[in-house]
């Protein structure tokens, strides 16, 4: 079962981005968001990172989320375990075309490390990576 | 910082030997570079009061060297950092003198940067995730190594501004070709060529073992007191003539905004404080973890025009002979590594003109540049005199 041989580090809850994993376990797309400067916050924390309002909430955007690269790496080295059966990854940000002032690092998969590009349609989906966990991740999509 | 111009002087420098297994403890490196340091400067190791480092638990305690140094100081610090370190502790070594509170302050930074604890390897993962601001949006991705963050920005801004592999490649040639008239530079001996530079498989895109710094064992110490008492000490002293440091974005392993760092704001700040122009600095030593991080910071302290960096670094400006002899030791990329604190060293050497009538002296040099970096989120600058 791929579920039991899953090596890579699983992202760890804490009291401040359990929204967004919570969601993601659900294969939906949550942010943070400042009610007091109108801000989105990713990563999310225990207040607003741009003008430290303690008055945060959490928005849902569902589960059809797209966006584009807006900068990447490819890395032919794993720095961490479960990576060296997967090189070269390419570890990008996509900017949030929905929110365009977040940035969601990941892994750009499906795409061969040749046809990576800055501006890059991609879309969101989500990996099961163990019985009751998701990882947002993002494959590219036609322009 | 306000204005403390000419009122304070690096009156020491010292390091210990750089190996890749040095068979001794942070401690004995430290201890080796403080030594050299404070015979550098003819004291006493009673001289000193104050006693600083930085580290990222890989060293030794402050205590720990004062204890073996035969001192028992007024005032102790360790703090947890890397990259802009240096200058932040001479920002508080200075303040500290400045209060009246300490007369001489050494500063070190020791570390088995391979033997031992090697940046961006061996950590746990879960630490990793919980100890990272944003841990949780990066492990899971394998994202864990500084050459995988720093490529990232990287990528981008050579996106916006046309900078291209061979731009990076001349950072190198020019660091790598100082390290061949410093015999003491962990390179010394193996020249790079373009060829073999473009021939290198990239580890993290856009970079290749070449962009990256040596990791290697060494302590690197720097005594700090002022002008006053500068005049007692045997030493050339080398004057501060501005200083500024500066954190600007949140999350330190989670940049959102990696179109502006923080050299950008501290580059302003410092010339102000110092009272001079890009154009006066005739020698540099620019923070050089990585080689795209030395073109992004010549943008941001006004050496070229954001565009026209990577013609600057081709034209050969970065050499000594050019209009910025740059890291003329070879660098954090080809003498060794101590976030930083090596290159402070050299520009200390270069301002005293300790190589004259050598090829590795630029010449009659009055004004140099020092600066620190720990990603977009955090710089630290000087400017000296001698």
């Amino acid at each position: 079962m791929t579920t039991m041989t899953y090596q890579k580090p699983v992202p760890l809850k804490d009291q401040d981005n359990k929204a967004y994993w919570d969601a993601a376990d659900e294969h939906q797309l949550a942010l943070q968001k400042c009610k007091d400067c109108n801000t989105y916050a990713h990563p999310p924390g225990p207040s607003c990172s741009k003008c430290g309002s303690k008055n945060v909430s959490w928005e849902h955007f569902g589960d059809e989320v797209t966006a584009t690269i807006y900068s990447y790496v490819i890395s032919y080295r794993p720095f961490l375990p479960g990576f060296q059966d997967d090189l070269p990854t390419i570890i990008a940000l996509a900017k949030l075309d929905q929110v365009p002032e977040v940035k969601i690092m990941c892994n750009v998969l499906n795409c061969d490390e040749k046809d990576i590009r800055i501006g890059m349609p991609v879309q969101m989906i989500w990996e099961n990576i163990t019985e009751d966990r998701a990882l947002p991740q993002w494959i590219p999509i036609e322009d | 910082m306000g204005n403390i111009s000419n009122r304070y002087a690096i009156v020491g420098v010292g390091e210990s030997e750089r190996s890749r297994k040095s068979g001794t403890t942070p401690l004995h490196l430290a201890l080796d570079a403080a030594r050299a340091a404070i015979e550098d400067a003819g004291l006493n190791a009673t001289d000193i009061d104050g006693v600083m480092n930085y580290n990222t638990n890989d060293s030794c305690t402050s205590h720990e060297l004062a204890t073996y140094l035969g001192v028992r100081p007024k005032y102790v610090k360790d703090i947890q950092g890397g990259g802009s370190s240096t200058e932040m502790l001479i920002g508080d070594a200075i303040s500290l003198i400045e209060s009246g509170m300490l007369n001489t302050v050494l500063i070190y930074r020791s570390m088995n940067g391979a033997s031992g604890q090697r940046v961006g390897r061996g950590y746990d993962p879960d630490m990793l995730q919980t100890a990272l601001s944003g841990g949780s949006f990066i492990m899971p991705y394998g994202s864990a190594s500084p050459s995988q963050w720093f490529g990232m920005y990287a990528t981008r801004h050579m996106h916006e501004t046309g900078i291209r592999k061979e731009h990076l490649g001349h950072v190198c040639l020019s660091f790598y070709d100082h390290a061949q008239r410093n015999p003491n530079a962990f390179l010394h001996g193996k020249p790079l060529t373009m060829e073999d530079y473009l021939a290198t498989p990239d580890i993290s895109s856009p970079f290749n073992i070449h962009d990256s710094c040596l990791e290697l064992d060494e302590g690197n110490a720097i005594i700090v007191t002022s002008a006053e008492r500068a005049k007692d000490c045997k030493s050339k002293p080398v004057y501060i003539m501005g200083m500024s440091l500066r954190q600007t974005h949140p999350h330190v392993h989670y940049w959102n905004d990696i179109d502006q760092v923080a050299a950008d704001y501290v580059g302003e700040e410092l010339y102000q404080n110092a009272g001079v122009k890009p154009e006066d600095v005739q020698v540099a030593a620019i923070y050089d973890c990585f080689s795209w991080v030395v073109l992004r910071q010549l943008e941001a302290y006004g050496f070229a025009p954001r565009g026209e960096v990577g013609d600057f670094v081709a034209e050969g400006n970065l050499r000594i002979g050019g209009k910025l002899p740059t890291n003329t030791a070879g660098g954090m990329l080809a003498e060794g590594y101590t976030h930083g604190m090596n290159n402070a060293i050299e520009i200390v050497r270069q301002l005293r003109h300790e190589y004259k009538g050598t090829d590795r002296q630029v010449e009659d040099c009055e004004i140099g540049i020092c600066t620190g970096w720990s990603g977009p989120d955090i710089a630290g600058a000087m400017i000296l005199r001698n």
